[in-house]
């Protein structure tokens, strides 16, 4: 554990030296994962599939504003889409601008989620971003991840149904147009998904919020349980494609990688924890401290050894050895 | 003499001012009524395009039976109902913009007092 906390301090202090190569770095990498795993679960257009397109891409957001990933994976999936038949492209295109003027504008931070979502749902570990979110956002969080889910359910739906579009004549617009609503607006398992996702998130932020110990562990845990208990509770009533075995093992590799986060985010010691009660002239307090998990500092010696300059009013300037004044610390 | 916690005050202060002091410094410059008002303004626009969208899309769904009835559609009737939802739904979305944009500004508020607090006792030093 030690280690691991002292590599915990190491981490940060690199990270607090190099903050501006490390960030440029994250956003390079979000930016080349979005669109690898968009080539791959849609890739109709061979243009966009071509390497040196996904690093320039990549490259370009690595120096801009995290929300320009978003806004390039929008663009990529819409002319991808677009390839497969324009009447999609308008559906998707049109669910990419009612989501950004609806929600985004309000928390535009959160829209990196949109992304982060549907690829956690293609690393197979979907549970993460609501549990993570709800760990370290707020309730209205949830709408993001709800939104993520319906964008992932969206362009899974499309990439199903290749065979079923190429089908439809070319001539036949509409009917193209009206696969992809139905199955935007009939898709059960992505509304249920989404509204999960939604609650997980209220419901973690509310259990780590609670002024008890292991406060994060728990949360960490009945999230998880959570979503898959409102799953269950959600096939029961509507019948949804969920595996329960799938749903089961996807929270426990969830439930490792936010205990991960927990911490790199949120590492303290329950053991040590005091309560503390004391008043003043208009209030009573009630106050419980928990220490947080550090190694202690290394004291380091320094010895100064520079050369200290002297003024002589009537000679030349005499350097004096820093050795007859150096201080330790 | 170096003070540390004059450099730990002036970097706590550098750190808001470089990721939401501009933003909240932009928040302040209006009065707050302005300022809400503002942006309920944006959301009644944002809330117009997406059911302008919306509606452009159910049409589309239905284009032939749209264009087949149109001379039987009761226009009046129609447009009333649209009208009504157009409402409803842009009165539920500015009165949701007017709380969220509420909270953020007086949350700005408290932070810049927070910021002038620093920056007298950075003065002080």
């Amino acid at each position: 554990m030690t280690a691991f906390v002292a590599f915990r301090e190491q981490l940060k202090l690199i990270y607090s030296r190099y903050d501006f190569y490390i960030t440029a770095a994250m956003k390079f990498f979000l930016a080349f994962i979005s669109l690898i795993v968009v080539n791959s679960k849609l890739g109709y257009m061979e243009r966009l599939k071509s390497m040196p397109i996904v690093l320039l891409l990549s490259l370009m957001c690595a120096f801009m504003p995290a929300n320009a990933i978003i806004l390039v994976t929008a663009i990529f999936v819409i002319l991808h889409v677009y390839s497969l038949s324009l009447e999609c492209a308008i559906v998707v295109a049109a669910m990419f601008v009612i989501m950004f003027l609806l929600y985004f504008r309000f928390s535009p931070r959160e829209a990196i989620s949109v992304i982060l979502t549907p690829i956690c749902f293609a690393l197979k570990i979907p549970f993460v971003m609501p549990i993570a979110l709800g760990l370290t956002g707020t309730p209205s969080s949830g709408v993001a991840v709800g939104c993520g889910a319906i964008v992932y359910y969206v362009l899974r739906y499309l990439s199903d149904g290749v065979t079923t579009l190429n089908s439809i004549e070319a001539e036949n617009a509409i009917q193209k147009y009206r696969y992809a609503v139905d199955g935007i607006i009939n898709n059960k398992t992505m509304m249920v998904v989404a509204v999960v996702f939604a609650f997980t998130v209220c419901l973690v932020y509310t259990v780590r919020r609670l002024s008890i110990d292991y406060a994060w562990d728990i949360a960490i845990v009945s999230g998880a349980l959570g979503c898959i208990i409102f799953l269950f509770i959600g096939n029961i009533i509507v019948h949804i494609e969920i595996s329960a075995l799938g749903a089961i093992l996807e929270a426990i590799v969830s439930i490792v990688i936010c205990k991960g986060l927990e911490m790199l985010v949120f590492h303290v010691d329950y053991s040590r924890s005091e309560r503390m009660q004391f008043e003043d002239d208009e209030y009573y307090y009630y106050v419980k401290a928990v220490p947080k998990i550090t190694v202690p500092k290394r004291n380091n010696t320094v010895k100064k050894i520079a050369h200290k300059t002297v003024n002589h009013s009537n000679t030349k300037n005499v350097r004096v050895p820093a050795s007859a004044h150096s201080a330790e610390k | 003499m170096i003070s540390q916690d004059k450099i730990r005050l002036m970097a706590q202060m550098t750190y808001y001012d470089e990721h939401v002091g501009k933003k909240n410094r932009n928040m302040a410059s209006y009065f707050r009524g302005d300022y809400i008002g503002l942006q309920v303004l944006k959301s009644i626009i944002s809330a117009t395009i997406v059911f302008l969208i919306v509606v452009a899309l159910f049409i589309y769904y239905d284009f032939e039976v749209f264009m087949k009835d149109i001379y039987q559609i009761d226009l009046m009737a129609t447009g009333k109902n649209l009208l009504t939802i157009y409402l409803v739904f842009v009165a539920v979305y500015s009165a949701i913009t007017y709380i969220v944009f509420a909270i953020k500004y007086r949350k700005s508020q408290r932070n810049l007092r927070e910021y002038y607090r620093g920056l007298r006792r950075l003065g002080d030093y």
